[in-house]
Order: structure tokens, then C-alpha cells, then sequence
């Protein structure tokens, strides 16, 4: 034998080397690689908490549904499996190809179709030997027995995103995850959530299962409690199908949310089935995804309330203090108008009447300070810390921040306009009825909440108490009464309210937007001598207050026709 | 023992060893109705066992007369599978001939040596150290002699058996006792035309050639197979799973693993040893072919068998390298081991040439 030339020495050393390499040096590492290899998870994927409402009603249940998916490593070149799958399914090759190259990830098996079709599962799972590494999962979905009813508080479902991801990745939460988005989905997600569990088998490429290794059962989700009322949401909510706007209703005691409301609606169950309606929710000018009972407003005289308040407390004014309301108030070189000629009123009368010229001249002897002091105290510009993510603060004026931030002087004017309610101030419905709760429970001020029990047991005792405001009730009874006479008395800005069954108290608020119809506003509570609700109708841009006051005339009608008081 | 006798043996060893291995990848079997892949195999080596044999008793001078008529007839081979080609692997690399299909491109790489031998063959050594041989005769037409081949098979696309092809013809050359300097402006020219030949490529041969370089890239898109060829071949370690033991290649993480793959699926199932051991067997079937290439004194000869040699050689390499995630995934097969007829009946005649010289030699 001779000896061979060079080149063919090197290339047998270049392969026993590398042979050597991956059998000795890495062997037990790929060894147990591909131990590994030949086990597929097949996941069991948790079902989400139900929501109830607080009679145990179904708010947001669960089904079942088909989901296709396939597992990734036998999806070759030739993408012979997704076109039996588009043949079978009539669904373009482009649009699996594209999902499928989006969502590959890791080895789990990549879902492609959602709720699928029970006859067109059963034929898939028939042609299973044809479709290699094609699976049916059982999906459990979110259903909504009542569509789009409190669509707003409930909030919707859909995939992760970065944001979201970045921030709960520490939590357990992965890119597969589906998620709430705003409501009780996205605030309680944690709980509803639930822990997806698998299977595991040893499989071959055409995931025939060898053996079964192990399993790990799904948790499913805890179920959450709510204090919404169905039957005065749906009310609530067929009263509002009118209008654009909000409504909310608190107990005033104990800050329990028993419906909150926001017109236009949307449908959740349109992001499950990513539907072609929901470019129409995303790009509706009237936005339905805002949940208006959250965001806020100028509210207009509703402030009148605490305005008054702040100028009892610090004996500016007291019951015998008169004011005389030509129709209007000339403060520096403007003339500040009221909506009608008052005559001489005292803070009662005003607040029935709803007369500007007495809160201008009220506002001016507060001055700015006092009347921001008063407004942060009533829980306004800062958020009332209810279970809903997206509540807004509002806005509460203040000189010295217009200063700061705005480099702009503060006038008298803006004092007058800020009494008044106008101006920068903004407020949301929820703070709104939560401000009106104040004079119905005697002086305390509520933090509203939605959830009432998760998983069976009750958290209302750890929901943050009530803080007293320290207001006398002299005060408070004077105020009140404002309130009561503004629907009592045939000249009161909510006479419309009156039912000689059932006492109302409350405040009307119109409040102007520059080049469009103003806001309607109405908050207030009943019944008066033992208040069981405070309510906060806002219609946007509706016009005059009577509106709002219509409205809350009707829920409260349909609630006693259906002995809901 | 003669030394005919001795690569006879080497190589049904390889090929007994080959049909056990493909048993073993396709191991539960698909009970499809199709025939199984071993079954097949052994049919081939049998009909090429008496190819070998007629060649053997053949007179393989006889080649020189019919090289044009070969080149004939690869050329109208591979323009019938250019243009009724069966669909398969998307690729158009098979005909199909009565019952069972053969890959032109594999006749296309003996032919290439045939007629290339020929054609330096008839120039003699004078020639081609004389201006009278010079580039242009030396090189160009040569060149241009072979590429309707190089053109066609790329056109199928078989990447892989191109540049085996281009390999063949550069060994040729350099086994001609042409100028070294002529062969060393062949490969810069070669090298500096990679890149626009870069635009050519398919897209899925673009991603392979990328995902060799840097095979994390996507380990279960393209990368897939080269990370699972190393986890076969790994998983092996030093005495092997045994065989039919072998799960990468048997619950078909492997694709392709009695084809492209199956060295993987055989290192895995009989580890190290088994791995040096076939090593061993390539590397004596290697060493006496070269043996043999050397001591033929005809020119024809020399260069056939000289040109088997390296075909031999460079396509074990390559596949090897392939199979250790060292080179691209390209499709070629491992010579008397990988399932594929044309492959063995063509790596037979090969081995019958081989030892007919041999018998001329003695």
C-alpha cells in the first residue's frame, strides 16, 4: 500500500476530528438533545375566570372551540401540508403561509385557524395521516351571553403586545398569551388568566403518539364577582343607546359600582374573532373603545357643589347671604352672563336655580386657591382608583400651575369661570357621581370599586375604606337641600326629575365647548331621606341639561317599574 | 488477495452495510403499499452487481471510441429531464424509466470523466507542454465541452452536482500535466465570479448557504436539518444507540435520512467506532484506486481512473462535511451507501472500470 497524497490525509483528519468533537467532546450534550427531540407538548390551554355579576348572574362565560395548529418541524419547503389545508378549509395558501410564519415559535405547535368549524374539525382530524404534524386543540373561548353589554367595564381579549409583554414578562406571561385589554380583563388578568397545562408524548414526524410521558393539568382561571346590578346595567344601557355619553351609578355608602355605562359600545367578541367590524370599532369617529364614564369633561355647575361647600366652611357665605342676579356680572372688562335674571338669592336658591352671578361672586371672595383646595378634596383631578385601568385623572386649575406650566397669568375671569365649572376643569362621570355621594352618605368621601369577590371569596373588606371629609352636616344638609329644591321646586333646573313617589336630589351641569353643542350633565342621588344611589348621567354634546336629566328620569322610572327601589 | 478482488469486497461491504442502514432509518415501516426503501436497494445493487460484471469482463479501452456517444446521450438524457422531468422534492432531477427513476445528472459525472479523459487523452504530452496546447485548447474548450452538463444540471437545480462537475473538470486538468499557472487563473476566475453567481441561486439555496453559516439563524426553519444532522451524529457518542435504535432518523426529525442524511442516522445508531470503521473502508477503497490510477501506464487510462478517484474522494468529503454541519446541505449522494439507484448503479460501473484497469495493470 502507498502512502495516499496530502490533501486526501487532511480531509479524513478534518472529518475524524469533527466526528470526534461531536460524539466525545459534545455527545452527552446532543445525546440528551435528542432525547428531547422526539417529545411534542400538546398544550391544554386554561380557560379564563368567568365574570358574574353580584346576583350571580353569567356576565362572560366560556366554550369550546377547534383550533387547527401544526407543529412547525414538519412544515418543509414544500408547504404540502398548508396547501391540503387551504384546499380543505377554502382559506387562501397565502394567509396560513403568512400566520404560520408569523407565529412560528419554539417547538409548541403553531396555531393557525381558530374557532373552527365542527364538521370541518372532524374532517381534519380524519385526513390526519395525509396532514402530517397537523393537530385539533380544544380551545376554550371567551362567549358573551349578553354581547355587548358592559362591554366597557369587561374590557376585551386579544394578543400580547410589546408593552404589555415587557411589563408582566416577570409574571409568567409569554408572546403566546392572550390578554385583557382595558376593563376587568386587562385590571384582573392575573387572576382570570388561569395556567395552561400540556401533554407529553413521544411522537414520530406524523405525531403519532408512541408514549405518553406525563401530563400537567390546566388551572383554570379564578372567576370574579362583580357589584354591577345586570338588571340595572341593562337598563342603564338601553336608556343610553340614544345618546352619546355615560352613565354611572354607585351606592353611595359603600362605593359598590352598580353600573357604569358607555355609549357607543363595542363588541368583545369581535377581537376573538379579529372580524373585519372591528376596523370599523378602531376607526369610528365617535371611538366606541372609550369608555366614557372614565374619561373626562368640563362638568359645568355640577362644581357649583363644591363651591358652595368651600364657601360655607369658610364663612364667605352663610344662609342669609344674598346676591342680586341682573343676568349677568361685569368683572374687569368682561361681561360674565347667567343664564336667566335670578333676583336676589341666597346659596339654596342658587343652587336650584343654578345661578351663575352668585357662584361668580362667590367664587371671586374664595379666590382661586381656595376653590382648587376645594376641588383636589373632593377627590376631583386625581383618580378615584376604581378597578378600571384607563380612568383618567381630569384636571384641576390652579394659578400657580397655570404659571408654571403655561407662563400665563391667572385673572379674576378664570376665577369666575372656574366657580362655575367651566373653564380648564375636567372631570370624569365616576367623579362626578362619586363628588354628588359625598352630600348622600353624609360626608365621606367613597372609592368605588367593581370587583366584589374573586374565586368565591369577598374582597370588599380590603378595598380601601371611605375617608371622612370632616364637612358638618349643617353644611352638608344646607347643600342638600340646593340639591333636593333643584327638583322639587317648579323654577329648579331638574324639575323634570320630580316623581311624587320617589324623592331626587341632584345638580344639573351645562357645560360649553368652544364651537360645538355643549355637555349635558346631571348628578345626584335618591331616594333623598335615605339615599340608596347616587347617579351620574353625562350626554357629549347634547345640549341643554334637561336631557341628562330626561335620562335619569327613565332609568329611574324602569328601575321602580321593575322593583329594582 | 488480488487487489480487483479486494475492491470488490470494500465496496459490497460499504453497500451490505449501506442497505442495513437504510432498514434502519426507515425502520416502523409505512405500510403503504410502497416498497420499502431496503427492498429497492438491494434490487439496484443486484442489477449493477451484473453491470459490474459485464464491465468488468469488458474492455474499458473500448471507452475512448464511445466517450462522444456517451456525452451524446447524458446531454439528451438531461435535456429529457429538463423538459419532461418528474416532479419531485421540487426539483426536477429524475426521469422515469418503466417502473423506477434515474437521475441523469449522476451518468452526467462519469461522462464528464470519459470525455474528458478522452480529450486530453488525445493530445500528447508534447502538445500540452508546447504553446500548441494552450489556454484556449486547454482550458476554454474543455470547458466549453462540459457545460451544456453544468448548465442543465444547474437548471434542474442540483447546485450540489454542478460543482462536483466543476471540481471534476479542474482535477482533469490538473491531471493532465497542464500549466499549474493556467489551473490558478482558472480558480481566481472561478472564485471572483461567486458572487454574481450568488444572484442566480434560488432563494431556498441562498437560505442554506446562509444558514451554514451561521446555523442558529433558524433553528427549526432551515437550519433545522443541519442542527438535527449534528444531534444525530452526536447522539451517537462512542459505541452508537445500535441499530434500529435510532430515534432522530426513525421518528423522522431527520429529513431525508436515507438519502442526503443517512451517514447521520449511521453515526448515530453505531457511534464512533462504527463511524471510523466505514471511514476506514472509503479510506482503503480511496487508497487503492489511487493506487491503481498511478500504475496505469495509458493515458486514457490514467486519466479515467485518476478522474474516478477524485469523483470518489471529493464526493465522500463533501457529503461527510455536509452530514457534520463542516459544509452547505447540497444534494448528493454518499457513493455505495445512500439510497438512490442511479447513484449505485453508476458508482458500480465506476468500480467496474476501476478494476478492469486493474486487470490490464496485471
Amino acid at each position: 500500500m502507498r502512502r495516499l497524497p496530502f490533501w486526501v490525509n487532511i480531509g479524513l483528519l478534518l472529518i475524524i476530528f469533527r466526528l470526534f468533537y461531536l460524539q466525545v467532546i459534545k455527545g452527552e450534550e446532543l445525546f440528551r438533545l435528542s432525547k428531547t427531540n422526539a417529545i411534542r407538548i400538546f398544550p391544554i390551554k386554561a380557560s379564563r375566570g368567568r365574570i358574574f355579576d353580584r346576583n350571580g348572574e353569567i356576565l362572560v362565560d366560556n366554550r369550546l372551540t377547534y383550533e387547527l395548529a401544526v407543529f412547525p418541524q414538519s412544515i418543509d419547503d414544500s408547504d404540502e401540508v398548508l396547501k391540503k389545508i387551504s384546499l380543505i378549509l377554502n382559506i387562501p395558501f397565502k394567509d396560513l403561509k403568512s400566520s404560520f410564519l408569523k407565529n412560528k415559535r419554539g417547538i409548541l405547535a403553531v396555531s393557525l385557524v381558530k374557532n373552527l368549524d365542527k364538521e370541518k374539525a372532524i374532517i381534519i382530524e380524519e385526513l390526519k395521516d395525509e396532514l402530517k404534524g397537523v393537530v385539533i386543540q380544544n380551545l376554550p373561548q371567551r362567549f358573551y351571553p349578553y354581547k355587548k353589554l358592559a362591554s366597557h367595564i369587561l374590557g376585551y381579549l386579544s394578543s400580547i403586545d410589546w408593552w404589555r409583554l415587557s411589563k408582566w414578562q416577570d409574571y409568567g406571561y409569554t408572546m403566546d398569551d392572550t390578554v385583557g385589554y382595558c376593563g376587568i380583563e386587562e385590571r384582573y388578568d392575573y387572576y382570570l388568566k388561569g395556567k395552561d397545562g400540556g401533554m407529553q408524548w413521544e411522537v414520530d414526524n406524523c405525531l403519532r403518539l408512541r408514549n405518553f410521558l406525563g401530563v400537567k393539568l390546566a388551572q383554570p382561571g379564578k372567576d370574579i364577582k362583580l357589584t354591577i346590578d345586570l338588571r340595572i346595567q341593562k337598563i342603564v344601557e338601553e336608556v343610553l343607546k340614544d345618546w352619546q355619553g355615560a352613565v354611572v351609578m354607585l351606592q353611595p355608602y359603600s362605593g359598590e359600582v352598580v353600573a357604569l355605562a358607555s355609549y357607543p359600545d363595542f363588541s368583545p367578541e369581535d377581537f376573538l374573532n379579529r372580524s373585519a367590524s372591528l376596523e370599523k370599532v378602531f376607526f369610528d369617529p365617535s371611538s366606541p373603545l372609550i369608555n366614557r364614564a372614565i374619561n373626562v369633561y368640563p362638568v359645568g355647575s355640577v362644581f357649583k357643589l363644591v363651591v358652595a361647600v368651600a364657601g360655607l366652611e369658610n364663612k364667605v357665605i352663610d344662609l342669609n347671604t344674598h346676591v342680586y342676579c341682573e343676568g349677568s356680572l361685569k368683572i374687569g372688562k368682561r361681561e360674565f352672563g347667567c343664564w336667566n335674571k335670578h333676583g336676589s338669592e341666597n346659596i339654596i336658591a342658587a343652587l336650584r336655580d343654578s345661578c351663575d352671578v352668585f357662584f361668580y361672586r362667590l367664587g371671586l371672595l374664595l379666590g382661586p386657591y381656595k376653590l382648587a383646595d376645594y376641588a383636589l378634596k373632593f377627590g376631583l383631578g386625581k383618580s378615584t382608583q376604581i378597578d378600571l385601568p384607563e380612568e383618567k385623572e381630569g384636571y384641576v386649575p390652579h394659578p400657580l400651575k397655570r404659571k408654571t406650566k403655561k407662563m400665563r397669568d391667572w385673572f379674576d375671569g378664570d376665577t369666575a369661570n372656574f366657580a362655575v365649572g367651566q373653564g380648564e376643569l375636567l372631570v370624569s362621570p365616576l367623579q362626578a357621581a362619586r363628588l354628588v355621594s359625598v352630600f348622600a352618605n353624609g360626608g365621606r368621601l367613597i372609592r368605588p370599586y367593581l370587583v366584589q369577590a374573586i374565586d368565591g371569596k369577598d374582597i370588599s373588606a380590603k378595598q380601601i375604606k371611605s375617608e371622612s371629609l370632616a364637612i358638618k352636616t349643617e353644611i352638608l344638609e344646607i347643600v342638600k337641600k340646593g340639591m333636593e329644591e333643584a327638583v322639587r321646586s317648579s323654577q329648579g333646573t331638574a324639575h323634570i326629575l320630580y316623581m311624587p313617589q320617589l324623592s331626587v336630589a341632584g345638580k344639573t351641569g351645562t357645560a360649553q365647548v368652544a364651537g360645538k353643542q355643549s355637555h349635558a350633565w346631571f348628578a345626584g342621588f335618591f331616594p333623598v331621606d335615605k339615599p340608596r344611589y347616587s347617579i351620574c348621567v353625562f350626554l357629549e354634546h347634547a345640549g341643554s341639561s334637561i336631557n341628562a336629566c330626561q335620562v335619569a328620569r327613565i332609568i329611574i322610572e324602569r328601575m321602580q317599574k321593575e322593583g329594582l327601589l | 488477495m488480488k487487489t480487483h478482488l479486494k475492491i470488490f469486497l470494500i465496496s459490497l461491504l460499504i453497500s451490505i452495510w449501506g442497505v442495513f442502514t437504510i432498514y434502519s432509518t426507515r425502520y416502523p415501516f409505512n405500510l403503504s403499499g410502497q416498497m420499502p426503501f431496503f427492498l429497492r436497494q438491494i434490487i439496484w445493487i443486484i442489477v449493477s452487481l451484473f453491470v459490474l460484471w459485464l464491465v468488468y469482463n469488458w474492455d474499458v479501452r473500448k471507452l475512448w471510441d464511445l466517450a462522444y456517444l456517451i456525452y451524446i446521450i447524458t446531454l439528451a438524457l438531461l435535456l429529457m429531464v429538463a423538459i419532461l422531468g418528474h416532479i419531485r422534492l421540487g426539483a426536477q432531477r429524475w426521469l422515469k424509466i418503466l417502473w423506477l427513476n434515474f437521475q441523469p445528472s449522476e451518468l452526467a459525472k462519469l461522462s464528464t470523466i470519459i470525455i474528458l479523459a478522452r480529450y486530453f487523452s488525445s493530445r500528447s504530452i508534447w502538445d500540452i507542454k508546447t504553446k500548441n496546447f494552450n489556454f484556449v485548447k486547454g482550458v476554454i474548450f474543455p470547458l466549453l465541452l462540459i457545460s451544456p452538463f453544468i448548465i442543465l444540471i444547474l437548471a434542474q437545480p442540483d447546485l450540489g452536482t454542478a460543482l462536483i462537475l466543476i471540481f471534476i473538470y479542474i482535477s482533469m486538468l490538473y491531471l493532465s500535466k497542464i500549466k499549474k499557472s493556467y489551473i490558478l487563473i482558472l480558480i481566481i476566475i472561478f472564485l471572483c465570479s461567486l458572487p454574481f453567481a450568488w444572484h442566480f441561486l434560488r432563494d431556498y439555496q441562498k437560505e442554506r448557504l446562509l444558514v451554514f453559516l451561521k446555523p442558529g439563524m433558524d433553528p427549526l426553519g432551515a437550519g433545522y436539518t443541519v442542527t438535527q444532522s449534528k444531534i444525530a451524529i452526536g447522539s451517537g457518542r462512542l459505541l452508537g444507540k445500535g441499530w434500529l435504535a435510532g430515534t432522530q432518523s426513525q421518528l423522522r426529525f431527520l429529513p431525508e435520512s436515507h438519502t442526503d442524511f443517512i451517514f447521520s442516522s449511521f453515526a448515530e445508531e453505531w457511534g464512533l467506532l462504527g463511524s471510523l470503521a466505514l471511514l476506514g473502508l472509503y479510506y482503503l477503497l480511496i487508497n487503492y484506486f489511487l493506487w491503481i490510477s498511478q500504475r496505469s501506464d495509458e493515458s486514457f487510462l490514467r486519466l479515467l481512473a485518476g478522474g474516478i478517484v477524485f469523483l470518489f474522494s471529493i464526493q465522500i468529503f463533501i457529503y461527510l462535511a455536509m452530514n457534520l454541519g463542516m459544509a452547505p446541505v447540497v444534494g448528493i449522494p454518499l457513493i455505495f451507501f445512500s439510497y438512490g439507484g442511479s447513484s449505485i448503479f453508476i458508482s458500480f460501473i465506476c468500480l467496474g472500470i476501476m478494476m478492469n484497469i486493474q486487470r490490464r495493470i496485471s
